[in-house]
């Protein structure tokens, strides 16, 4: 105890640096009491959240306001402050920056897929991972709807927790931060997933309708290269050409099958072009109006041209 | 004691869910941006025995020094009665490391520390593949021991013809 209060920190509130000093009273709340000494403590403090602060690289100008963002509206029955209107704010925000990224970045894709693909890399699941990896999840404070299974639940309240954080960075330090900070640890910190979310049941059928749509000649297959036809393990590879130009390759044990995955190519070739380059945390927000990118003559995949 | 079951609701949920063709992939720390791992350190010393001495030393003059150098770890100094002094840390990926530093001088301790601060979480392991990436390359990485005769890099001149 006495250490403790040498180091003159007990009761004080840690500002800039993330220091607590546990007395021996407090010592049944920590892991004084477990046989091997493995468990955390279970409430999180305020040293927890200005940790939390720091380790994201912000500043901000309200002092509770992470303790806000990681307060689930469950705690405590919702008798103090909650979350629920920062994640109310900062899922519109994040949905507004990850969406225009995404418009961006894939000139091609029908605004169903856009949404499908937002949904599952930016949806709760996705955001869920991201809280995880920031080290938002024992900084939580929720109550699980089951008290025996703690782990339902988990997902939807780590998920929001990080809108709530994007709701916070908004409102404490204004749009082209969050953007940037969107940018930087949300979007930009692992691939999007497109080629899973898009649901090709029958490629050949939409690639043909795909081709008529752009006026171009009907597509055919043909094989480009194969082996052990008659044996136990063929290997086709086949090209899918509208014209003499080839937009797909696929391989396969069967020529039909070979046939499919080339035509799946296509599709993906066309509606999942990726624009790289694109970072909306390091544009200038001069005005608000929305410019769409221009193709840069290079004619990759099905153009209008033959 | 009965086998606890969930309500059929959340039966039906978590089947939805686990149903779910799409899985999200993790951020990988690094790409872009990078969140430092080690995010909680706790010391425990013992205010009377003799091992914990230049545990308490550290405590009273490095610790906090540390402490501010390092915001983005939350620092925990908790006495542990009866019991050898001990570092733990905690990391981003749910993994904790310990160390006890017993009859340690006052010199190991910082070492110590820093070395906790820099782990990554991950269990030590031995890496087969030097390297790891998710476009590997068809047909394996470029080595110079494996060219042809006339492409070897050798300190003979060429000879001129």
């Amino acid at each position: 105890m006495s250490l403790a209060k040498s180091l003159g920190l007990l009761g004080r509130r840690a500002a800039t640096s993330a220091v607590l000093a546990r007395g021996l009273r407090n010592q049944t709340s920590g892991f004084g009491t477990s046989m091997f000494g493995q468990q955390e403590a279970a409430e999180p403090s305020t040293s927890t959240f200005s940790a939390l602060e720091s380790r994201l690289n912000l500043k901000f100008k309200d002092s509770g306001l992470m303790e806000q963002v990681c307060t689930h509206r469950s705690y405590e029955q919702g008798r103090g402050v909650s979350n629920e209107r920062l994640v109310w704010l900062g899922k519109r925000v994040l949905n507004l920056h990850v969406g225009e990224h995404l418009q961006k970045t894939y000139p091609n894709l029908p605004p169903e897929t856009l949404q499908d693909v937002q949904h599952a890399n930016f949806g709760l699941m996705g955001l869920a991972e991201v809280a995880k990896h920031f080290g938002m999840q024992p900084a939580m404070r929720w109550t699980p709807v089951v008290k025996e299974a703690p782990q339902v639940g988990l997902t939807k309240v780590l998920g929001k927790s990080v809108q709530a954080l994007i709701g916070a960075v908004y409102q404490d330090q204004g749009d082209a931060a969050a953007k940037r900070f969107i940018a930087k640890h949300i979007v930009h910190s692992k691939p999007v997933d497109v080629e899973n979310v898009m649901v090709i049941k029958n490629p050949k059928l939409m690639l043909r309708a795909l081709c008529k749509r752009k006026e171009l000649q009907y597509p055919v297959a043909r094989i480009l290269k194969e082996t052990g036809r008659f044996t136990s393990s063929p290997v086709f590879i086949v090209g899918i050409f509208t014209g003499t130009r080839m937009v797909g390759m696929g391989y396969g044990s069967s020529i039909k099958m070979a046939e499919f995955r080339a035509a799946k190519d296509a599709l993906l070739k066309h509606y999942a072009k990726e624009i790289k380059g694109i970072d909306i945390g390091e544009e200038e927000d001069g005005d608000f109006t929305f410019v769409p990118q221009e193709n840069d003559g290079a004619k990759v995949g099905i153009t209008g041209h033959a | 004691m009965a086998t606890f079951r969930l309500p059929t609701v959340l039966n039906e949920v978590i089947r939805a869910h686990n149903n779910q063709l799409i899985r999200p992939i993790k951020p990988k720390n690094g790409v872009n941006s990078f969140v430092f791992p080690c995010r909680k350190m706790v010391f425990n010393y013992c205010e009377r025995s003799g091992s914990s001495k230049a545990m308490m030393e550290y405590l009273q003059k490095e610790a906090l020094e540390f402490a501010k150098g390092n915001p983005q770890i939350e620092v925990i100094v908790q006495p542990r009665p009866s019991k050898h002094p001990l570092i733990r840390a905690f990391y981003t990926n749910d993994k904790q490391k310990t160390k006890t530093v017993r009859k340690c001088s006052i010199e190991e301790i910082p070492e110590v520390v820093k070395s906790l601060r820099d782990h990554s979480g991950h269990t030590l392991r031995r890496w087969n593949k030097y390297v790891l990436s998710d476009t590997p390359s068809v047909r394996g990485i470029f080595s110079p021991f494996h060219v042809h005769q006339e492409h070897k890099i050798t300190d003979q001149k060429p000879q001129k013809q």
